[in-house]
């Protein structure tokens, strides 16, 4: 097996808190960990699959006494980002096809990747689920 | 009020209990939605929170979030933040408890104005001086 050298993110659990959370979600620190680390894989598995759709969603805001919250987390926003700063990102493809994810459902770069192919567990230099 | 035993407690409409624990769902963000869109009816609310919810009020997480390393200058409001603004703009019709011994035992005891602790084996005062109960979560 190829070493990449480079470590392993997995996510399943989606959704872990809104006005408590806001930027400070998971994919928030798998950002500065991939910043950190000079590049990382995240394999999306369960709900988590649903941040790697290509419609951007509307920006979730929160009316609140009078205030307009409009920092609770978005990620699919954080996956865009992700992408762009060079992390490789796959979903699981039996989750995708649980959402009913046709073609065009999923963003651009992201690869979808079945249990068998992915990944490669002794490839990676370590693997983290978060 | 039966019994008498919830002499000290006004009547609401409803009674929200986050039972749940905060960064676990979308339980919080539901509890505060769904009391802005009732005190916004008019109606009156009750919340309770239990276990490590009443980490949501407590005095010492300020007013904003720690920074984003990537926004710097952006400030995030934290929960305590949003309970004072949200207690502030319904001082009659919302009232805010936070259970005695769950945040004693996790060292939340020190919570902002306006959040009154309350000892568990009072809880069911509170269910009979609300009209209805809703419950997010459990402890």
């Amino acid at each position: 097996m190829a070493d990449t050298g480079r470590r392993l993110l997995i996510i399943e659990r989606a959704y872990r808190g809104g006005v408590e959370t806001q930027f400070a979600d998971v994919l928030y620190f798998a950002r500065e960990l991939n910043r950190q680390q000079g590049g990382l894989d995240i394999l999306l598995r369960g709900l988590a699959v649903t941040f790697a759709a290509a419609d951007p969603a509307p920006t979730p805001v929160l009316h609140l006494a009078g205030r307009e919250l409009d920092t609770l987390p978005d990620p699919r926003a954080a996956v865009r980002t992700l992408l762009a700063e060079g992390a490789g990102i796959w979903a699981q493809d039996g989750e995708l096809e649980r959402f009913g994810a046709g073609p065009g459902w999923l963003l651009e770069g992201v690869r979808p990747t079945s249990d068998a192919a992915f990944p490669d567990w002794p490839g990676y230099r370590s693997v983290h689920f978060l | 009020m039966g019994g008498g035993t919830g002499r000290e407690l006004p009547r609401a409409d409803m009674l929200i209990a986050i039972m749940g624990a905060p960064h676990t769902g979308d339980l919080v963000t539901s509890a505060f939605r769904l009391a802005q869109a009732l005190l916004e009816r008019g109606a009156s609310v009750h919340l309770w929170t239990c276990g490590h919810a009443t980490g949501l009020t407590r005095t010492s997480l300020g007013d904003e979030k720690p920074r984003n390393v990537v926004d710097w200058a952006r400030a995030y409001p934290t929960t305590a933040a949003l309970a004072a603004e949200l207690l502030a703009a319904h001082p009659a019709k919302l009232h805010w408890f936070a259970c005695r011994f769950c945040s004693q035992e996790r060292g939340a005891d020190a919570h902002i104005p306006g959040i009154r602790l309350r000892a568990p084996f009072k809880f069911t005062e509170h269910l009979e001086a609300a009209d209805k109960s809703f419950f997010l979560g459990v402890c």
